[in-house]
């Protein structure tokens, strides 16, 4: 690893490398450069993730002819792909090292951080929403009681901005949730349950599933599970599926033709048996 | 376009648990009859539902009461700048 890293940087393959390397205890990102070759000695590939391509995306950003390597995992390689069709990563400028990921059958050694989601607590399991529940099992419960466990998580949020700043492909310029006009600002939580719906709406077609947004969130709000209920939309709806197909997101184009309908209204179930009701009695 | 994010969104409501109050429906400015008659469905569909869900749910926390009864007009207060010091 070590050696290729150093093989890429001695030819010019990257101009740098983007890798791990312990700085003050923590292991943290950092970028290796052909002026400073001593210093790959201490690149590892950590078990901790960070949105090494978001870094990448504000260097090519500032210099668009950097050429840039990094350590990718499956979540990195999704979210290269993703960045890729918004136009924020020109292709072909980023060379990866691709590190160990999920395990599996074929490959049971893993370096993941969010291997093992955090165990919830009594009271969570009882009012909120269960992080490592799938989101069928939360349509599970009644419409009512989803409603007020999400609220018990939405409501715990303290704005901190973690999800997205560490969302690998959160990369809007002006951001709607730290907008003024858009979302009060002040009080706390913030505009529930609007704020993370505006952002889950964002997320629709984007979202590569690396629960980035979850392992760092200080609530431990279940976002992942709510992108993953959106992605799943997506799929469903217009048979995309985010990170794999190489077309942009449904939302985000026009497309050719109209292949969907408005619902109508008499289609919902609730209503029908009062409407009949009503013709009944009148 | 408009289809598609509705369509989306309706199925995001329902899974936090606020089905069936999103409609949507292409009425020209020429079809009273059909404006008139989506507005009352969807009104009866949403008396039906109840009120919204989400003022009975009480939010506890202080920001969220601020919020509520301040509306989105939520200004800092505004201290009194300190005077530049005497030279």
């Amino acid at each position: 690893m070590k050696t290729t890293v150093k093989r890429w940087l001695e030819t010019g393959t990257v101009d740098i490398f983007l890798g791990y390397k312990i700085t003050d205890g923590h292991p943290l990102p950092h970028g290796f450069v052909k002026q400073r070759l001593e210093e790959l000695e201490g690149l590892i590939d950590s078990p901790q993730r960070y949105p090494l391509e978001k870094f990448a995306a504000h260097l090519l950003a500032a210099h668009p002819d950097l050429k840039i390597g990094m350590f990718a995992r499956d979540c990195n390689q999704r979210a290269i792909h993703v960045l890729t069709l918004f136009n924020q990563l020109p292709a072909g400028q980023i060379k990866t090292i691709d590190l160990n990921c999920c395990p599996s059958q074929l490959k049971p050694h893993a370096d993941c951080s969010y291997l093992q989601p955090p165990k919830p607590g009594p009271y969570k399991v009882q009012a909120g929403i269960d992080n490592t529940l799938a989101p069928a099992e939360v349509e599970a419960f009644d419409p009512d009681e989803r409603l007020s466990r999400w609220m018990y998580e939405f409501e715990k949020c303290i704005k901190c901005y973690g999800c997205r700043n560490i969302c690998p492909v959160c990369f809007c310029t002006d951001c709607s949730l730290a907008h003024d006009a858009l979302v009060a600002t002040g009080p706390l939580p913030p505009d529930v349950p609007i704020f993370h719906l505006v952002r889950a709406v964002h997320m629709a077609g984007r979202c590569v599933d690396c629960g980035l947004c979850e392992a760092v969130c200080p609530m431990n709000i279940p976002l992942r599970l709510l992108y993953r209920k959106v992605n799943q939309i997506v799929g469903e709806l217009f048979e995309y599926e985010t990170g794999a197909c190489d077309d942009r997101p449904p939302l985000n184009m026009l497309g050719d033709k109209v292949t969907l309908t408005p619902k109508p209204l008499q289609s919902h179930q609730t209503i029908k048996p009062v409407n009949d009701a009503m013709h009944g009695s009148a | 376009m408009t289809v598609k994010r509705i369509t989306f969104l309706q199925a995001l409501l329902d899974f936090i648990g606020l089905g069936g109050r999103l409609h949507l429906a292409w009425i020209s400015s020429a079809e009273a009859q059909k404006f008139v008659q989506v507005v009352a469905d969807f009104t009866e569909h949403i008396r039906v539902l109840g009120p919204n869900p989400l003022k009975g749910l009480g939010l506890t926390t202080a920001g969220a009461q601020k919020c509520r009864s301040n509306g989105r007009t939520h200004e800092p207060a505004k201290e009194p700048v300190p005077a530049p010091a005497a030279q």
